[in-house]
């Protein structure tokens, strides 16, 4: 009787299981996205970071260029209710390593049924500052072309360690949330943004990646210890920075954003060619639907980064940056036509004068694009760009410099 | 059982069990700028001597079901104590919760496990959404009245209401300012006719129209 209740607990028990693996098979289970991209480019510009110069775009004084921009995959895993995991496996040309990652985080997202919402995520990911990047792999549905801002967040600004949201929210969907989050490898950010200046591009650094410095603008001179490559994604001074926001949304109308972030670098920290770049800024974004469905999207930032050691109370680099966005797009059912302007400058305060870091312009973007089964989209786009940069001169250029790049882009999404 | 019947039927199935002696039907459309309304929710409630009286009604089993990646119907109306089952048409999991006052439960639901009916004892508007899925979103529509009805894709709807004296609602997901509730005496000869304004945005609660919108989530 005794052998009998046992074997029946027992296979009890065994169909519990197996009941709970069946319902817990479904998990781990897997979703890939992806997107891409070919490009064709005209461009009328200076060298740019590909070529170690100063020009605006990613690249310049090219001839026209037709070639596979990127290729990206994105493979989200659900791994139980309440954690998933996304990892965004990239090919760009001329990317340091032909297949890397730009992104690989677990996100922690429980369900809530109080207005009451926490969540978080932890790896490597984007700090949530571009309110255009909303798409696969990080692309923006409006422009091929990132803004200033946001050509910055992908060369130099990934988030290395740990976010916290806790957000609450009404049953129309509005909701205000605050965010922090606890960084590592970071301390390169802002070199380019001293070194090389603002840029309009799409190119998204990866976690081992190199981006070229300026080539023969005095920079190896002053700085013999540098490399003449930046690894966006080193910890140089093992101390970990911060970020913290707030995220404000009327549902399907505003979204506010507005984050501080700190890397806290120690600028006199310098390790296997890499210094420690102390950068701090204010990114303030906002997003409208207003009448006539048009959207609006406008982003600001403004900080500082500094580096080297402190003679008269001054350091070697000390940058002051600023940019501002502001985007209008239309949908007409299957087409899009977006308008950007940009603004962008940095100012120094430092006791090498001869380390020209200062620059000030503008750039016009227009965008058409025609996205067909929800999944063909053909893109025109015009960026211009004005600006001026007194280390030109060093390149026997003149200081100001007119930029245009013309693209043709077909993207495919999956 | 109840889970294979449409929800339109269903909801005509609410309003034969609420048919009783000397029912008339009285009808509508509603529209948006020119355009037939569909989910609008039109409640009648009996008053007696101004007082509302409620109809003695056993609730029937509904549902909202999962497919495409969005609930269908968008909005349901049902009878307070309705028990509504959650189907999942989808090949993957939907994970619906609402935190909305009138009902707060969460449920999971994997690919093809039917689930235990969730019972709305409580009158309101409860919003549902789905944890994996955020733009899913729909609506219980839980009313105390027995006499109630959904206006279809062109608009139109029907409710069999006993003669006598009536105070009629009208509810919709979006509308940008709530109607006043209208009285009327049933039987009624003409046809009612309601102009809805809605929300400038509006949340549809469908999947994204491109895949480049759906491919990515960074959490926010």
């Amino acid at each position: 009787m005794a052998r009998l209740l046992t074997n029946t607990v027992l296979l009890g028990m065994l169909s519990g299981a197996v009941t709970a693996a069946e319902n817990t098979s479904e998990f781990p289970n897997f979703t890939l996205h992806g997107v891409l991209d070919l490009r064709y480019q005209i461009m009328d510009a200076q060298s740019g970071e590909l070529q170690h110069g100063l020009g605006k775009f990613r690249s310049g004084a090219e001839g026209d260029r037709l070639r596979v921009n990127e290729a990206a995959v994105v493979l989200q895993t659900r791994l139980s209710w309440d954690w998933s995991g996304t990892f965004t496996l990239k090919y760009a040309d001329k990317q340091h390593n032909p297949l890397d990652l730009t992104e690989a985080f677990l996100s922690y997202r429980p369900v809530s049924t109080s207005g009451w919402r926490i969540g978080g995520r932890v790896g490597m990911f984007f700090p949530p500052i571009s309110l255009e990047n909303t798409g696969t792999a990080w692309s923006s549905p409006y422009t091929l072309n990132s803004s200033a801002i946001n050509s910055w967040v992908g060369e130099e600004l990934r988030s290395f360690g740990g976010e916290a949201q806790l957000s609450y929210q009404l049953d129309s969907g509005d909701r205000l949330g605050l965010f922090a989050a606890g960084l590592a490898n970071n301390d390169a950010t802002g070199v380019l943004l001293a070194w090389r200046g603002w840029s309009l591009q799409d190119y998204e650094s990866t976690l081992q990646d190199r981006l070229r410095l300026p080539d023969n603008i005095g920079i190896r001179s002053l700085f013999p210890r540098q490399a003449a490559f930046t690894q966006p994604f080193v910890e140089v001074d093992g101390r970990p920075g911060y970020y913290v926001g707030l995220n404000a949304e009327q549902a399907n109308r505003y979204t506010f954003r507005a984050l501080y972030y700190d890397n806290s670098a120690d600028p006199s920290a310098i390790n296997n060619g890499q210094y420690a770049w102390h950068t701090r800024f204010f990114s303030l974004g906002l997003k409208a639907e207003l009448p006539w469905e048009l959207t609006l999207i406008s982003q600001g930032i403004s900080g500082r980064t500094s580096m080297g050691d402190i003679k008269d109370g001054k350091r070697a680099v000390d940058v002051g940056f600023w940019s501002a966005s502001l985007l209008f797009s239309k949908s007409f059912g299957n087409h899009r036509l977006s308008f950007r302007h940009d603004r962008f400058g940095t100012d120094e305060n430092d006791y090498l004068p001869q380390d020209r870091n200062s620059e000030n312009g503008y750039a016009w973007t227009a965008n058409y694009n025609l996205t067909l089964a929800q999944r063909h989209q053909l893109n025109f786009e015009v960026s211009h760009i004005n600006s001026n940069r007194p280390a030109r001169a060093s390149l026997g250029q003149s200081s100001n410099q007119e930029e245009t790049l013309w693209q043709v882009a077909y993207r495919l999404f999956f | 059982m109840a889970s294979r019947l449409s929800p339109v039927f269903l909801s005509c199935s609410v309003a034969a069990v609420a048919l009783q002696a000397n029912a008339d039907s009285i009808s509508g459309t509603v529209e948006n700028a020119g355009k037939p309304l569909a989910s609008v929710v039109i409640t009648a409630e009996p008053t007696v001597n101004g007082k509302p009286s409620s109809a003695n009604v056993n609730p029937v089993t509904m549902k909202m079901d999962q497919k495409g990646k969005e609930f269908v119907p968008h909005v349901l109306a049902i009878k307070v104590g309705t028990p509504v089952y959650f189907p999942n048409s989808d090949d993957i999991q939907h994970h619906v919760y609402s935190f909305s006052q009138a009902k707060r439960f969460e449920i999971k639901l994997y690919k093809g496990t039917p689930s235990a009916p969730v019972i709305f004892n409580q009158p309101g508007v409860v919003a549902l959404g789905c944890n994996i899925h955020d733009w899913m979103l729909g609506f219980v529509f839980v009313t105390e009245s027995p006499y109630f009805a959904i206006s279809d894709d062109a608009g139109r709807w029907t409710l069999d209401l006993p003669s006598g004296d009536y105070q009629l609602s009208l509810w919709h997901p979006d509308a940008a300012v709530e109607l006043p509730p209208q009285t009327l005496r049933v039987p009624l000869e003409q046809s009612l006719h309601h102009v809805i304004d809605l929300k400038m945005s509006r949340r549809t609660g469908k999947p994204p129209g491109t895949l480049q919108a759906e491919g990515y989530a960074d959490g926010f």
